[in-house]
């Protein structure tokens, strides 16, 4: 009878493992497919409507484009991850196959991560056209994949934590969907305006758009600037999302 | 003797204000198939839902195969099998997909893994479904999915709650020639409301009713018993669980 003994590798392993099956079952049910299909539809046709309107070699009306995309979409990949499982008890089965939590979190965001690239994969034929037709600024693009990697990268870890939170898938997506909103129009001027107005001494507007919102750091990134403090918003941000998922589902045992 | 690969001493588990399990205690020896026997509600899942790792208790010891279940319950998990009472599986993955996952997930690798899935596949019967999405298979087969993947990684502990249901009298009977078969060196804790099915099959009996255990004795002895007094085991068995209700 076989007792195997637990180490880095078995962890990383285990984690592949999960990534592995929930990747698989992503495409089980039709949204994957119809998020990289539609979504890709949807993002090159908005691009190219503007690219021959503007009849400029610069991608950054696609990365504008792809931010409240991804705020949509993402929620609809996360939205079954815990939920599902949960609605089909299948969580228990989780919870007794010798994995730790932090495994199951880990292999199910790695899976979700990269159907989003997968999805941000999709829009490279635009590159190759652009180069193919000039000179791009290609560093500035390099870092707009950077930045919308990261942006998807924090979209999902929270909308895994809300779908561990929810029984229902729905309230899932629309619990995702709020918070991806949240995190992008709090950055939004109309919206730190708005905010300001309401309290002119609180300086909430601001305040939020300064610590919480995501917009500022993700246009730094279209203008082709890395800057710490912008990684360290995304990924500081999926870093607590993924914490909380971890706790939250050692607490969903009953 | 033989150290005990179960050991649960004053296991009690509330759900709120309403006590589910109370202060039970028992052990489970290499080479016994125990059959734990209890009306609906009292108590039998939820000391194997316990036992797996899944639900924490209120209070008590609990050790599978020397180690604790809340202190290391990896190393529990990694030595036990379990088909849980709704058998809830990953519908949408093929069966050997999902064999092969969990035996990956338990350590297994390579011609381990391809020995131990063929095993498994052979004693269970699940040639004909192997490439077939456990969604598509019937209910006797999803529970012979479920019990081959709690044999994957041949563990020392089986803990199988209703593990007939939904199978017909003929793989019933090949049921219980299976686990007799898996019996040496392992401790088999089996949960039932059946109890000609659990006197077939087990050398002991352990009988819960309102969340304490009433009875604790080895089929033998209690068939001998029953001779004695002019009664049958069934009797033997509704008298301890009508004791307990009074007691209660």
């Amino acid at each position: 009878m076989t007792t195997p003994t637990h180490t880095a590798a078995s962890t990383f392993r285990g984690i592949d493992l999960v990534r592995r099956r929930e990747f698989r079952a992503l495409f089980e049910s039709a949204v994957a497919p119809v998020f990289l299909i539609a979504g890709l539809v949807l993002l090159n046709s908005l691009y190219m409507n503007e690219f021959f309107l503007a009849a400029r070699l610069d991608m950054t009306p696609l990365f504008d484009a792809l931010a409240p995309l991804l705020a949509v979409l993402l929620p609809a990949i996360t939205m079954r991850l815990w939920a599902e499982e949960r609605r089909q008890r299948t969580f228990e089965l989780w919870m007794t196959l010798p994995l730790t939590p932090w495994q199951v979190v880990l292999g199910k965001f790695v899976s979700a991560l990269t159907l989003a690239a997968l999805f941000l994969a999709g829009t490279l034929p635009i590159v190759f056209m652009l180069t193919r037709l000039g000179d791009p600024d290609l560093g500035r693009i390099v870092a707009s994949y950077l930045g919308a990697l990261c942006l998807a990268s924090m979209l999902l870890a929270a909308g895994l934590f809300l779908s561990s939170l929810c029984r229902d898938q729905i309230t899932a997506y629309l619990l995702a969907v709020l918070v991806a909103a949240l995190f992008l129009a709090t950055g939004h001027p109309r919206v730190v305006a708005v905010l300001d107005g309401m309290a002119p001494n609180a300086g909430v507007g601001r305040g939020l758009a300064r610590y919480f919102a995501s917009l500022p750091h993700y246009e730094a990134f279209l203008r082709g600037r890395i800057e710490l403090g912008a990684l360290f918003h995304f990924l500081g941000w999926t870093a607590v999302f993924l914490t909380a998922n971890a706790s939250a589902v050692k607490r969903l045992r009953p | 003797m033989t150290a005990p690969l179960i050991r649960v001493a004053g296991l009690t588990r509330r759900y709120g204000d309403q006590l589910a399990v109370d202060g039970v205690s028992f052990e489970v020896r290499p080479g016994e198939i125990v059959g734990f026997l209890g009306p609906n509600g009292a108590g039998k899942s939820t000391v194997l839902r316990m036992l797996s790792t899944y639900l924490p208790p209120t209070s008590g010891e609990l050790e599978v195969a020397g180690h604790d279940i809340m202190r290391d319950p990896l190393a529990v998990r990694r030595r036990m099998g379990c088909l849980t009472e709704h058998n809830a599986l990953f519908d949408g993955m093929r069966v050997r997909a999902f064999l092969d996952f969990v035996g990956g997930v338990h350590g297994l690798r390579g011609d381990r893994l391809a020995e131990r899935r063929a095993w498994v596949v052979e004693r269970t019967e699940l040639a004909s479904v192997l490439k077939k999405r456990i969604a598509e298979c019937s209910k006797g087969f999803r529970q012979r999915v479920g019990l081959a993947a709690a044999l994957i990684h041949d563990p020392p502990v089986l803990l199988l709650d209703e593990p007939t249901h939904g199978l017909d009298p003929l793989q019933v009977v090949a049921f219980r020639d299976f686990v007799r078969e898996l019996s040496p060196g392992r401790a088999i804790l089996f949960s039932s409301h059946i109890l000609a099915e659990v006197a077939e099959i087990a050398t002991r009996l352990l009988v819960i009713q309102g969340g304490r255990i009433c009875l604790d004795a080895r089929v033998d002895e209690l068939e001998q018993r029953a001779a004695q007094a002019g009664d049958d085991l069934e009797g033997l068995v509704l008298d301890s669980v009508r004791r307990a209700e009074g007691a209660a």
